[in-house]
C-alpha cells in the first residue's frame, strides 16, 4: 500500500510590467493568482507494467442534489493523462455514458464496485464492456465553488471613451476525490483527493486587469498527476 | 430619402429599440437533443404507441410574475416524441405508431399492448427564481398500458380508449439540472436541463418498467419477464386506474 500526503503551494503569479500596449493583453492572460493545493493519495495494486491495450474511463458523480462534478473538469483530467502517457486509452466521458445508456445516468450509475455484477447480467452491457476492454473505472466526486467575494467596480462609457475604476476580489475552492475501481476484479484499488483554494483579484484603473487563481486547473493537474503515476508504466 | 449621419442615427435608434423590445419578449425554448438508444436486452413484445396531440405538441407557457422577469415558452413535444421513440425502439422487439384509423386496423392483430404516455406536469426553475446557480426541470409522466381492444375507432378519425381495459397505469418522475456556465444563455441552459430530464425519465422507465406490479403481472402471463438491475428510485402509483370513462386520444 502506498500512502502519501503532500502539500503543494503553487505560486504562479507573474508580475512583469510591459510598456507596450499590444503586450498588455498577453500580460493579462499570464497574470495568475496564488493557489494552495493539498493532495492525499491512498492506492494499492498498481499496474506496474501499465494497462497495456486496456482502457480507462473517468466519470463524474452527479447524483447529489446540490452540486455536480463538472464535465470540463473530467475532460481536463482525461487530457492530462493522455498528454502524460499517450499509450493509455482514456475513453471520453460523454461518449461512454451515451454508449452505456441508461446505466450510467445519475439515477442508475453504480455506487460501489459490487454493483458492476448487476450490470453485467445484461448481455448487451457485458458485451460492450468486453469490446471496449475496460480495465479501470475512475469516479471523480466534487466541485469548485466560490467561497467569498468583495469589492466594487464602476464602468462608464462616454463620448471620449470607456473605462472602469475599482477593485474586486473573490476566492474559489475545489474539493475533489477520485475513486479507482479495478473493473476486472470489481474492487476499489485507490482513492486520491485534491483540495485547492485560491484568491483572485481584479484591479481596474481604466482597464480591468484580472489576476485569476487557477484553482480548478491546479486541482485537475494534481489529480491528473497522481492518476498518471498510478496508471502509467513509464512513471 | 434618408442619407448620411441622419440615416445612421435612425438605424442605430431602430436597432436599439429592437434590442430593448427583444429583451422584453418571451423567451422560447424548443427542446432539442441527441438521444442514445438504450443498451439492454429487448423485451419480446410488439408495442403499439399512441402519442396524444397534447403529448406530441407539449409545451409549457409561464407568464412573468414581475417586471424583472420574462415570459417563458418551453416546447418539449418534438423532443418527447423523438426521445420516447428511441427508447421504446431499443426496449422492445418492435414498435408501431397508432395515430389513425388506418394505422389501428393495420396493426391490430400484431400488437401485444399499446402504451400511451402523458406529461402530467412540468416545472422549471432558473437562477432568477431561486438564487441558486442551477437551471432545473422536473417532469411527471403518466403511462397507460392498454390492450389493443381498448382502442376504439369512431370512424371520424377520432380514436378513444376505454380505461377499464387498462393493463397498467402508473406515473414516474424525472429531473434534470444544469449549472450556470460562462457564455451560456438561459435558453441553452433550460434546453440542456430538459434533455437531462428526458434522459432521466428514460433511465427511470427502462429500469422500472418490468417492476411495475401490474406490468410484471401482465408480462408474467406472456412469459417475458426479464431480470433487470434494481432501480434506485421508486415508482409512484403502480396500480391500475379506476377510471371508467372513455378517454379521447
Amino acid at each position: 500500500m502506498n500512502r502519501a500526503l503532500r502539500t503543494l503551494p503553487h505560486r504562479t503569479a507573474n508580475c512583469r510590467s510591459l510598456c507596450y500596449g499590444s503586450a498588455l493583453t498577453f500580460l493579462v492572460v499570464l497574470l495568475q493568482g496564488c493557489v494552495t493545493a493539498t493532495v492525499d493519495e491512498m492506492t494499492f495494486l498498481e499496474p506496474t507494467e501499465g494497462i497495456g491495450d486496456s482502457s480507462v474511463v473517468i466519470l463524474g458523480r452527479r447524483h447529489a442534489p446540490d452540486y455536480e462534478t463538472e464535465f470540463d473538469f473530467i475532460e481536463c483530467i482525461g487530457d492530462h493523462i493522455r498528454r502524460g502517457d499517450n499509450s493509455i486509452t482514456v475513453l471520453h466521458e460523454l461518449e461512454f455514458i451515451n454508449m452505456m445508456y441508461p446505466w450510467f445516468e445519475p439515477r442508475t450509475a453504480p455506487l460501489n464496485p459490487q454493483d458492476i455484477d448487476r450490470l453485467l447480467m445484461q448481455e448487451p452491457v457485458a458485451n460492450q464492456f468486453t469490446d471496449i476492454k475496460l480495465e479501470y473505472m475512475i469516479w471523480i466526486d466534487g466541485s469548485t465553488i466560490e467561497t467569498n467575494s468583495s469589492g466594487s467596480m464602476t464602468c462608464g462609457v462616454g463620448p471620449g471613451g470607456a473605462g472602469c475604476f475599482g477593485f474586486g476580489t473573490w476566492g474559489n475552492a475545489s474539493d475533489y476525490e477520485a475513486t479507482i475501481w479495478d473493473f476486472t476484479d470489481q474492487t476499489e484499488v485507490g482513492r486520491i483527493s485534491a483540495n485547492t483554494s485560491g484568491q483572485s483579484y481584479m484591479p481596474a484603473v481604466v482597464v480591468p486587469i484580472p489576476i485569476i487563481a487557477p484553482v480548478q486547473g491546479t486541482a485537475c493537474d494534481s489529480l491528473g498527476d497522481q492518476l498518471l503515476d498510478y496508471l502509467s508504466a513509464t512513471r | 430619402m434618408i442619407s448620411g449621419p441622419n440615416r445612421f442615427i435612425r438605424l442605430t435608434a431602430a436597432a436599439a429599440i429592437a434590442l430593448v423590445l427583444a429583451a422584453c419578449g418571451a423567451k422560447q425554448v424548443v427542446v432539442q437533443g441527441n438521444f442514445p438508444k438504450p443498451l439492454m436486452e429487448k423485451t419480446p413484445l410488439t408495442l403499439g404507441i399512441v402519442y396524444t396531440e397534447s403529448f406530441a405538441n407539449h409545451e409549457i407557457y409561464d407568464e412573468a410574475a414581475g417586471r424583472e422577469e420574462t415570459d417563458w415558452l418551453v416546447k418539449t413535444g418534438d423532443a418527447q416524441v423523438d426521445f420516447w421513440d428511441t427508447l421504446f425502439g431499443g426496449m422492445f422487439t418492435r414498435i408501431v405508431h397508432i395515430d389513425s384509423h388506418d394505422a389501428l386496423h393495420a396493426v391490430e392483430r400484431d400488437v401485444d399492448a399499446v402504451i400511451i404516455p402523458y406529461v402530467e406536469d412540468l416545472q422549471y426553475t432558473i437562477p432568477l427564481h431561486t438564487n441558486v446557480k442551477v437551471y432545473e426541470i422536473w417532469m411527471k409522466y403518466r403511462f397507460r398500458l392498454v390492450t389493443i381492444d381498448a382502442i376504439h375507432d369512431h370512424g371520424n378519425g377520432e380514436l378513444t380508449y376505454d380505461p377499464n381495459q387498462s393493463l397498467a397505469d402508473w406515473t414516474l418522475s424525472a429531473y434534470g439540472k444544469t449549472p450556470t456556465a460562462f457564455l451560456q444563455s438561459d435558453e441553452e441552459a433550460v434546453n440542456l436541463a430538459a434533455v437531462v430530464a428526458l434522459r432521466d425519465a428514460g433511465a427511470n422507465f427502462a429500469t422500472s418498467f418490468h417492476r411495475v406490479p401490474a406490468v410484471a403481472e401482465w408480462l408474467d402471463t406472456k412469459n417475458t419477464i426479464k431480470e433487470l438491475p434494481a432501480p434506485q428510485a421508486n415508482n409512484e402509483g403502480n396500480g391500475v386506474s379506476d377510471d371508467s370513462e372513455s378517454v379521447s386520444l
